[in-house]
């Protein structure tokens, strides 16, 4: 099989201007103006084969939204051949967008004031997609996310969530052999993300897109990818299974919980929920030898090694038996892991 | 029925749709529409009273008649509906660019340039329109001109022509934000020069005759396109030259437009 995306020794720089100080300077800056290179990717080579998700990790500024603008053709690379689906994108941008979706984080595409289902009949037309195609397309969402119920509801009235949602459903609309994804859990909440989550994997698995997804979130690739490509400072430093790399982040899940308060010493009282809480999980998953159960200020802090027990089952006991008024899961961020590949010279 | 991708009629066909759902939408928020409105009407007003003040005061400027510059003044406001009904997204092309938005329009696979102009249709122009069309029907009638097939026709060809370069100086202004900063004020600069555009060119001095014939050429604005009907003696080489010039001209800035979004790199976030 041929790869839908081929990258080869793909360098990109950028010429930013420098700026110079007060009136003085803007005037002297019409006449000459100097630049600084700046190297953005630096020799990037990637074959990523069609029905792939690959997550696309690395700190801010690594390069990952710049790879991305290459690969929809909105950017020209300085150096290096690119493919996408047969062709060179930044000189077929229109029809390489026919063929591909794109889902920015935070920048929605559809038209603020109008109603979801009205973007996405725009959308039919614009794509040409074929009535059948269409809702079978319009259907399905129904039936993975309940998307019928945001049909009518204005874009600018969404929240970010729901914005993102309906976002990733457009991108999907038109059946493109390849969707983009820049940061699209960014800012969500844990359930939110969660649903996005299904959302991918399943539009993934039944219609065989290749997805490409850069994340903070090692949750996020966790769920979704099995290969990672790692980039820093505009070099991948990793492109392999995720397996390899589940030793740096692990199974440990760490949550926080705050409950609903009957007594006036608080600071008494959640040590004494810690050890209330403590005993219970004792008592319910007794092979989870090394969850642990620690106060943090206001919290109880529950660390679980989701080898032994599984995080959603421990949530689950803990609520049966207290009432919950806050609750906080921590998420790994790709950096930490970065940063343990580092320390840990798998390099 | 396969629609050609890049036909008139498909561009024609997501145009009608993306607009009948924007003024649908645009209505369901009744004050905002009906503010704006208003904000509209005293706008025109409040051109028509300036106007009528000079005039108290001058009965002929430069051998022109109040009618006949009545009649100006409601050729430029035909004129310069097209612009500010379908061109008006050029003033949000700034912050699009600046925030990082812009990026969204490269992601269809249509043009890009009606992409963007696409998202907004300004409802204020169609009021300008009707104001326009009161405006020269008023004058055509005090100044007895015939309602020939002649003068109907180089009305309309007129106007349409004549708003060409209205819409040209606007993309080349706002494209300027593809590379500089601060190009905002070179667009309300730009802006400004329409409201010369309804005085015969006659009035200026040789000098800026020249600069708005051939530098920022406003004189095709109204002046030369509506000698064909309101002085036929003094018609030019120009009034002829308008379409072409106008067409040449849309064309140009188009090009310079496209050429400054494709060098548009993004911000980097
Ligand atoms: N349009 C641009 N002009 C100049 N520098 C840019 C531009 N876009 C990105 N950069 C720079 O390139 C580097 C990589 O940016 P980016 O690809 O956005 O990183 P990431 O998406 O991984 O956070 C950063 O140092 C950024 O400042
Ligand atoms: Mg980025």
């Amino acid at each position: 099989m041929e790869p839908i995306i081929q990258m080869s020794h793909i360098d990109k720089t950028f010429k930013v201007l420098k700026r110079r100080e007060g009136i003085k300077g803007s005037i002297l800056d019409l006449f000459s103006r100097e630049h600084t290179l700046l190297q953005a990717v630096n020799d990037v080579s990637l074959d990523i084969m069609p029905g792939e998700m690959v997550g696309y990790l690395g700190p801010n500024g690594a390069g990952k939204s710049t790879t991305i603008k290459m690969m929809t053709g909105v950017l020209e690379p300085t150096k290096g051949d690119i493919l996408v689906n047969g062709r060179v994108p930044y000189e077929n941008r229109t029809k390489n967008a026919q063929d591909i979706g794109v889902v920015f984080g935070q920048r929605t595409q559809l038209w603020w004031a109008l109603p979801v289902i009205e973007s996405f009949k725009i959308l039919k037309d614009i794509y040409r997609i074929p009535d059948r195609v269409y809702k079978d397309n319009l259907e399905y969402y129904d039936e993975l996310v309940g998307a019928g119920q945001l049909y009518h509801k204005a874009v600018r009235e969404m929240s970010l969530g729901q914005r993102t949602l309906c976002d990733i459903l457009a991108a999907f609309l038109h059946n493109p052999k390849v969707v983009f994804m820049d940061e699209p859990t960014i800012g969500l909440d844990v359930s939110m993300k969660s649903k996005i989550r299904t959302l991918v994997s399943n539009l993934n698995q039944s219609k065989g897109t290749t997805v490409i997804l850069t994340t903070h979130d090692m949750g996020d690739v966790d769920a979704l990818c099995k290969r990672i490509v790692i980039i820093d400072k505009g070099t991948v430093i990793y492109d392999n299974e995720i397996e390899h790399l589940r030793k740096y982040f692990g199974a440990y899940r760490t949550v926080k919980f705050k409950f609903k308060a009957n007594r006036k010493d608080t600071k008494g009282m959640v040590a004494h929920e810690a050890d209330e809480i403590r005993a219970l999980l004792a008592y319910k998953f007794p092979e989870a030898e090394t969850l642990q159960v620690t106060q943090e200020e206001q919290w109880v802090q529950l660390l679980i090694n989701e080898e032994e027990a599984r995080m959603m089952d421990v949530i689950h006991s803990v609520m049966e038996q207290k009432e919950i008024v806050d609750m906080n899961l921590q998420e790994i961020s790709t950096e930490k892991v970065i940063q343990k590949i580092y320390e840990g010279g798998v390099l | 029925m396969e629609k050609e991708k890049n036909g008139f009629a498909f561009y024609a066909h997501i145009y009608k749709k993306i607009l009948i759902q924007d003024l649908k939408s645009k209505m369901s928020y009744r004050a905002d529409f009906i503010i704006s409105t208003i904000g509209m009407l005293f706008t025109n007003v409040a051109g028509f009273i300036t106007f009528w003040l000079i005039f108290q005061n001058f009965p002929q400027i430069s051998g022109w008649t109040y009618h006949e510059m009545l009649f100006l003044y409601g050729f430029s406001m035909l004129a310069l509906t097209p612009v500010q009904c379908f061109f008006d997204n050029n003033w949000n092309l700034s912050r699009a660019i600046h925030s990082g938005d812009f990026i969204k329009y490269c992601f269809r696979p249509i043009n890009l340039f009606f992409y963007y102009m696409s998202e907004v249709f300004d409802i204020k122009g169609l009021g300008q329109f009707a104001f326009g069309i009161g405006t020269l029907a008023y004058s055509w009638n005090k100044l007895g001109l015939p309602l020939s097939f002649r003068n109907i026709a180089g009305l309309i060809i007129g106007v349409l022509s004549a708003s060409l370069f209205m819409i040209a100086l606007m993309n080349f202004a706002s494209a300027l934000h593809f590379w500089i900063v601060g190009a905002t004020s070179v667009m309300i600069l730009i802006f400004k020069f329409k409201d010369y555009a309804r005085y015969p060119i006659t009035i200026f001095n040789k000098f800026f005759q020249f600069v708005f014939s051939f530098i920022i050429p406003i004189g095709f604005m109204t002046y030369y396109p509506s000698l064909f009907i309101l002085h036929q003696e003094r018609i030019s080489i120009l009034t002829y030259l308008t379409p072409v010039f106008g067409i040449v001209f849309v064309y140009l800035s188009y090009l310079f437009w496209m050429k400054g979004a494709r060098q548009y790199s993004g911000t980097g976030s």
